[in-house]
């Protein structure tokens, strides 16, 4: 016989205390039972549903004081070299290379494993469901939301207002070159006599997401003034740790490139040369042997990419380096275009950092030899070098001082003042190259001399495409070392609906204020 | 069981039993599986009774917090149990529903030994948050990873489907609950049973057929030679004798015993004299394998009346098909229950797990260290091994070969090696996983029971990678990772339960409070520069890549109460509340509110049934009720964040990471469902015939932003969906003698999808567009019109918007105006991923020893994005391989075909996403089959042996789909990745008992 419980059976009546075995034993059940529930039930307690991230921290602290503002300043130069999607969207330096690519100057010896091909061959950013089309546009407005962030938050900060105003006329620079590239690119050209109401893009001013309209390229241009000048006053006093950070020059150099794009010489000379004090231009031998270096005396901004905050294959300088062992520049060493690298004198070092044989026996210090297994191609480039075979990190420039020699010369030019434009030039020339005598070129030689000057000085630096779409030029790749198979495109006619790039498929769909540029 | 009492006793495993009943005692007998027998005991001192195996309504079925008799439940439920499960080599056990139950969809799990497959009951609940069941393993919410289970220490597996049955869990229940229960001991002589398997793992769908090195040459030469001549202006003569110049310059590798400039003539065609230099261009081969497959389990269980206990051991070993890619699995298990007092019982379930893998990389659908993406994908004029001008191997000093190391490759396998890689990399997971499960139970007053259950899991997953410093990622300088990460999860609840019958009028009334918390601690650790060979540990390299730590909880809490009520067995009415609150929603919107109620009506109890002699049971339940789901993003949705870890050098930098939502709240799944289940002619036939709509409202969105806002998304609780449809769920004993049984179990759901609301007109996501009125996967493509006989081109329908007539890039066709310009097309809705019908169908068949069943999963309707072939089927991407169909490519006016001409500079163009590249997701599969052979009991018996089965088992074997090569169904979203191609798996074993 089994039996398992002690419970009664069978009597149909309905109540509590019915069955009790003994009083006894229902008063320590009883006991037990409130113990074990009184113990049990009390975790809910208001704490036990509060969680917090530890990787993130709220975003009413990143404005609550000055220091604060400064975490969200630094976030943004780091913004600069961290990755956006793919190993090709990598910070700003990826962008470099898309402008470039885009060129006649910048020249890919082999497919490799295929990064930047397609960018190369006028793919990407004709293509308006392209990854690589969407990255410039998410990142730079990803970058104008932190700036933004820091431009409400700052009247609000506790701490110091010099320390407030630090920040906010950093953050107010971003702001403005974010807007300034990305009209550059998917805006329509700007045209220096016009009225220039053609679209721009959207004007992001606050930091929030209602769906805004493209302002036209003139308004993005005002606003792009409005906010350097703001930032000018605010940085009078800002002096910074290091290159990663804005200053006064910054905006400056900023006002002397957009002058220039407008077509404003006057503005852009005056800046330019502004902007030039406190800069010395590095000598030839530090160009040829440590060119990629922030701490150069001639940058005025750039980053620099601590050890553990690479991004691998992702940086710049895995892709432009001569040295890092990747796919890439392993199977496709990038080379400058054989018929520009013709033009440079022998004896200027900008022509001694390409190797029309491939070969690179003439590296700098302590590089090299190139392992056997990269890819030898005439006119490859060693500008830039990287830490070693395995770390792909170099120094990347956003802004050099030779380019306001450049610009300064350009704009003096274009005002009929040459002997000030081919003195800006002589300045910057004869420290690149010994032999270099002062330009008797005059009128549009002289034009022409300092654009081609502005090519060797720039090459790999991602000024191309924007030059090309400033200076109204057609895209002409013929009569060189480019692969037309490799390139698929040789010539693309200036004014072509191509040099606008398409708005992104994503920011159509997601709004509707947005229209899309000419197929 | 004496009826109308809670007088009863378990038989042991041979049947033997004894109990004290009254002469005028009904005994009621029952046991799983059977139908149960009513006797009256009148003078009888010794009653033999044989049960008759049951129609499924007197199943007793594992439910929210108890168990039920399922034909008094008013919930939809499904249950499989361990006899079923047991016959299988189920490496993870959740392979088991595939096929099993009506309305549950399951994406076939990659081939990664032990991995995971994705789960769906009742349609796709959520657009952007969790579509995954909720998982109860003994009674609480289950974090760990199924692999930790072994298959042999399941008792059940339940699927509960509507409101009635999941809203006690209210507040996670939206998407179905799956109750996981383990064995238990039982009364009687105490059992061991002991398992050993052994099987070989394959290969289930073969590979995309590609073209070969004959073929590819001049396919490639013609891109050259059309992107010149016809995409450009180079006269055809020049372009044909450029092609044939350079069309080696282009892939830099040339297999043939012709010169460079010779391999394809001016004619296109392959030199006739050409042949192979080598013949190792068969990537896959060298990677695959025959793996095997051990598993041994061992367990002993036994009860007797004060006690039960339940103890396994388990090993199993399997390796994948793919080299270096295992799993092996240590478990154990106790679970003890103890009644110490007449009114106090309580009970433990102890469960450790370790386990080590050796993974194949396919987390990147194109990374290049992904094997299925590197060696489908390269083109079929690379060798393997390095070979000098006569083709020969090139030898190392040890006389080995060498790896070519990709410089003469273009494409994604430049200056890598997928093969070497793959055996120079180091991917393992060791995972260690200790669960434990108590309770105390007190009876007291009369009919009250109050439970106290406390649940811990916790799992150690700790990660080693290394990649080579010879070739891929690490090289040249080596590089490796460590990351471990610890997930703890603790569960309390506690259930007041009162039962209660009044004659007729039977109660049980249950409430009860959970709680629930789960951490994630998470280390990295990732350093470059290998100091010696042969040790990956992170102490070995000289550089420091990375170096974090993070952690992160997720709460809930919630109160519930259920009662259930019925009359005589025949009305039956429950009703359920739970309310829950999640840490993932701020204070103000935590507390969300659950409930629902069921009816169920035993129409075979009525009297006008009575006389109805092929009627067994007839049952209609109806159920109505609301349930949850908080499941979006990380635990932290709610939050506007700025993200840590953007340190600018040595400055500490913050970015803004998330916008965050304090309004955000819980999503609601309004659930109607009403089913007939039956049972006829002495359980011969018997099923479910059910309909149900799921209406998920509020529906927590990650509603995309302009992107200039600078953010993608932000949280909100935005648009409606509906999910509806038929589920069959049919058994059939098609022969029944005492010889030979056949027995057919067929079952099958119709889907319907639709968007009720959103949260802006239209969301476009990849392929797919979200419009209301649509459904949920419906593709938003390009539309194809397909290739123009005058030159190849691609040609797409227009978008009037964005051309007309007379532009350069439009075209008329038979009267339809189209395009060559991919982003001047007209873009459609093309078709769905979204099945009509799917289900399965499991025939078993048992001839006097042999048992034998196999089970089919069938899908109809649907299409397939297939991305895999669309890649194969590029107009010239140098390097990447071609599929066979590319054969079919325009090559000079007036063909017709639907393949465009070769042209490389065309790729983005004439490859553009369209509807080209959908296919139907049809298939039938032959998932499992297994063929037993059960030894003479008498013949055991002098042994000392009770039972023993001879069995052979095999999963995966067989499946029909639409295109030789595709991986049918391996995302609900029907998008195909290069990923580890399912694998199948053969084995032999023997199951004693003893």
């Amino acid at each position: 016989m089994k039996k398992f419980n002690n419970q009664h059976i069978n009597k149909p009546t309905f109540g509590f205390f019915d069955g009790l075995s003994s009083i006894k034993s229902l008063s320590l059940k009883l006991t037990i039972v409130l113990f074990v529930s009184i113990l049990t039930f009390t975790s809910c307690e208001r704490e036990f549903l509060d969680e917090l991230p530890t990787e993130d921290v709220a975003s009413e602290s990143a404005t609550a004081t000055t220091d604060n503002l400064f975490l969200v300043i630094n976030g943004i130069h780091r913004s600069l070299y961290i990755r956006f999607g793919s190993q090709g969207q990598s910070g700003i330096g990826a962008m470099m290379i898309q402008n470039d690519a885009l060129g006649e100057d910048f020249v890919m010896t082999g497919r490799a494993n295929g990064w930047f091909i397609s960018a190369y061959q006028w793919l990407d950013h004709t293509n308006a469901n392209d990854g690589d089309l969407l990255f410039p546009y998410r990142a730079y407005y990803q970058i104008i939301r932190n700036a933004n962030t820091v431009i409400d938050g700052a009247d609000g900060a506790e701490g110091p207002q010099a320390i407030k105003d630090a920040a906010k006329g950093q953050a107010l620079i971003y702001r403005a070159w974010a807007h300034f590239q990305l009209v550059q690119l998917y805006g329509g050209r700007y045209n220096a006599g016009g009225n220039n109401t053609q679209l721009g893009v959207p004007l992001r001013l606050t930091p929030d997401n209602a769906p805004l309209a493209r302002a036209s390229v003139e308004e993005v241009y005002s606003q792009v003034h409005a906010d350097l000048d703001e930032a000018i006053v605010l940085l009078d006093e800002y002096s910074r740790p290091n290159k990663s950070h804005l200053d006064k020059s910054v905006a400056i150099g900023l006002k002397a490139r957009v002058f220039l794009v407008q077509g404003n010489y006057a503005n852009a000379a005056q800046f330019a040369s502004q902007a030039r004090n406190g800069f010395t231009l590095m000598s030839s031998s530090d160009y040829f042997n440590n060119f990629a270096n922030f701490e150069s005396g001639e940058w005025m901004w750039g980053s620099h990419i601590q050890e553990d905050q690479t991004d691998f294959f992702g940086n710049y300088g895995a892709y432009v380096s001569r040295n890092f062992s990747s796919s890439n520049i392993r199977g496709n060493p990038k080379a400058i275009n054989s018929a520009l690298h013709a033009t440079i004198p022998t004896t200027d070092v900008r022509s001694q950092i390409f190797d029309p044989t491939g070969l690179h026996n003439n590296l700098p210090p302590g590089v090299g030899p190139l392992p056997s297994n990269f890819a030898r191609r005439p006119f490859t480039s060693q500008k830039f070098i990287a830490v070693s075979g395995g770390d792909s990190r170099v120094d990347v420039p956003y802004m050099r001082v030779s380019e306001m020699y450049l610009i300064e010369a350009e704009a003096r030019a274009r005002m009929n003042q040459d002997a000030l434009a081919a003195q800006a030039l002589f300045e910057l020339a004869s420290v690149r190259d010994p032999q270099y005598t002062l330009s008797t070129n005059t009128g549009q030689a002289l034009i022409d001399e300092i654009l081609l000057q502005r090519r060797w000085e720039l090459w790999g630096e991602g000024f191309r495409f924007y030059d090309l779409k400033r200076l109204n030029l057609p895209l002409d790749r013929t009569g060189a070392n480019h692969d037309p198979v490799l390139a698929g495109v040789l010539n693309i006619p200036a004014g072509d609906s191509r040099w606008n790039w398409l708005i992104p498929q994503d920011a159509l769909n997601s709004n509707p204020l947005l229209v899309q540029n000419p197929l | 069981m004496v009826k109308g009492t809670q007088n009863g006793v378990t038989a042991d495993f041979d049947g033997n039993y004894s109990i004290q009943a009254a002469s005028t005692d009904i005994l009621v007998f029952s046991f799983v599986g059977m139908s149960s027998k009513e006797i009256r005991v009148g003078n009888q001192t010794v009653i033999n009774v044989t049960l008759e195996s049951s129609n499924q309504l007197e199943e007793v079925v594992v439910v929210a917090y108890g168990t039920a008799k399922k034909e008094s439940y008013t919930g939809s439920v499904t249950q499989i149990n361990a006899e079923d499960i047991g016959k299988r080599s189920l490496t993870n056990v959740v392979n088991a529903l595939d096929g099993a139950a009506a309305g549950v969809k399951i994406a076939p799990a990659n081939g990664q030994p032990g991995s995971t497959p994705q789960i769906i009951v009742r349609g796709i609940g959520s657009v952007n948050a969790s579509i995954s069941p909720l998982i109860i393993v003994d009674g609480v919410e289950f974090v760990g990873s199924f692999s930790s289970l072994n298959q042999n220490d399941i008792e059940s597996i339940s699927v509960l489907k509507d409101a009635a049955s999941t809203s006690l869990y209210g507040s996670r229940a939206a998407n179905g609950v799956i109750m996981i229960t383990t064995k238990k001991g039982r009364k009687g002589k105490a059992v061991a049973q002991l398992n050993f398997s052994q099987g070989v793992t394959s290969r289930s769908i073969e590979e995309y057929e590609r073209v070969n090195a004959f073929e590819y040459y001049p396919l490639m030469w013609e891109a050259i030679r059309n992107g010149l001549a016809i995409t450009g202006n180079t006269p055809f003569d020049e372009a044909n004798q450029t092609a044939t110049n350079t069309v080696f310059n282009q892939l830099r590798t040339n297999p043939f015993n012709v010169p460079n400039n010779e391999i394809v003539g001016t004619n296109g065609l392959i030199n006739p004299n050409a042949q192979l230099l080598f013949t190792d261009l068969d990537w896959q081969e060298p990677l695959e394998r025959s793996g095997t497959r051990t598993n041994v389990d061992f367990s002993y269980s036994g009860a007797d009346d004060k006690t039960d206990y339940y103890v396994s051991l388990g090993y199993l070993l399997e390796e994948g098909y793919v080299i270096k890619s295992n799993f092996e699995r240590i478990s154990s298990r106790i679970n003890i229950n103890s009644q110490l007092k007449d009114w106090f019982k309580t009970g433990v379930n102890l469960s450790a797990t370790t386990s080590r893998s050796n993974n194949s990389r396919d987390g990147g659908t194109s990374s290049l260290v992904n094997p299925f993406f590197s060696t489908r994908t390269i083109a079929p004029i690379y060798p393997i091994f390095l070979h000098d001008e006569t083709g020969a191997f090139v030898l190392d000093d040890a006389g080995q070969r060498i790896f070519d190391d990709g410089a003469n490759r273009v494409g994604s396998s430049s200056g890598r090696h997928v093969i070497q890689e793959t055996l120079l990399n180091i991917t393992r997971n060791e995972i260690n996983s200790i669960s434990g499960r108590t309770y105390a139970e007190f009876t007291f007053l009369k009919d009250f029971t109050f439970t106290f259950n406390a649940a811990l899991d916790k799992r150690f997953i700790y990660t080693e990678d290394f990649d080579n410093p010879i070739v891929g990622d690490g090289a040249p300088i080596g590089r490796g990772g460590r990351d471990s990460q610890i997930n703890t999860t603790i569960n309390y609840n506690q259930l007041i339960r009162y039962n209660k019958s009044l004659g007729n009028h039977n109660f049980n009334v249950l409430l009860g409070h959970e709680s629930f918390e789960t951490e994630i601690n998470f280390f990295t650790g990732f350093r470059s520069g290998l100091v010696v060979d042969g040790n990956t540990e992170l102490i070995n390299f000289t550089t420091t890549l990375d170096l974090e730590s993070n952690s992160a909880t997720l709460t809930r809490e919630g109160y519930f109460a259920n009662l259930n009520y019925d009359y005589n067995g025949k009305y039956l009415l429950s009703g359920s509340y739970r309310r829950d609150a999640s840490s993932r929603f701020s204070r103000s919107a935590r507390w969300g509110n659950f409930f629902s109620v069921g009816a169920a009506w035993n129409i075979d109890k009525e009297n006008f049934l009575k006389d109805v002699s092929w009627l067994d049971a007839l049952k209609l339940r109806l159920s109505y009720g609301e349930v949850g789901n908080d499941n979006l993003g990380d635990f932290f949705i709610s939050q506007s964040l700025f993200g840590l870890g953007f340190n600018n050098g040595g400055e500490g930098g913050i970015r803004g990471s998330a916008a965050g939502n304090p309004d955000l709240t819980w999503e609601v799944n309004v659930q109607q469902d009403i089913a007939l289940e039956f049972s006829l002619f002495n359980s011969r036939v018997s099923g479910t015939l059910e309909y149900y709509e799921r209406d998920s409202e509020d529906l927590l969105f990650e509603v995309p932003l302009p992107v200039s806002a600078g953010f993608d998304s932000f949280p909100d609780n935005i648009g409606d969906m509906t999910n509806k449809g038929f589920e069959f769920d049919i058994n059939i004993g098609i022969i029944r003698n005492p010889n030979f049984r056949w027995d057919l179990n067929i079952n099958g759901s119709t889907l319907t999808n639709e968007i009720t609301k959103l949260p802006q007109e239209e969301i476009i996501n990849g392929t797919k567009k979200l419009v209301v009125g649509g459904d949920i996967f419906a593709y938003w493509l390009r539309d194809w019109f397909g290739v123009d006989p005058a030159d190849g081109s691609a040609l797409f329908v227009l978008d009037p918007e964005l051309g007309a007539a007379g532009d350069a890039d439009v075209r008329t066709i038979n009267g339809t105006l189209v395009t060559t310009n991919q982003n001047k097309a007209k873009f459609d809705f093309v078709g769905t991923a979204v099945p009509d019908l799917f289900g399965g169908f499991t025939n078993s068949f048992r001839y006097k020893q042999i048992d034998l069943s196999f089970t089919f999963t069938y899908q109809l309707g649907g299409e397939t994005y297939d991305t895999n072939f669309a890649a194969l089927m590029h107009p010239g991407t140098f390097g990447t391989a071609l599929a066979k169909e590319a054969l079919n490519r325009w090559q000079q006016p007036g063909d017709i075909t639907n393949v465009p001409r070769m042209d490389a500079n065309q790729v983005n163009v004439f490859n553009a996403a369209s509807d080209r590249w959908l296919v139907d997701s049809d298939f039938l599969a032959l998932r499992q089959f297994n063929i037993g052979y059960n030894f003479d009991k008498e013949l055991l018996s002098s042994f000392g042996i009770n039972t023993a089965r001879l069995y052979a088992s095999g999963e995966n074997l067989f499946i029909a789909t639409g295109r030789k090569g595709l991986d049918a169904g391996q995302n609900f979203n029907g998008t195909t990745q290069n990923r580890f191609t399912p694998s199948r798996v053969v084995s032999f074993g023997l199951n004693v008992t003893f």
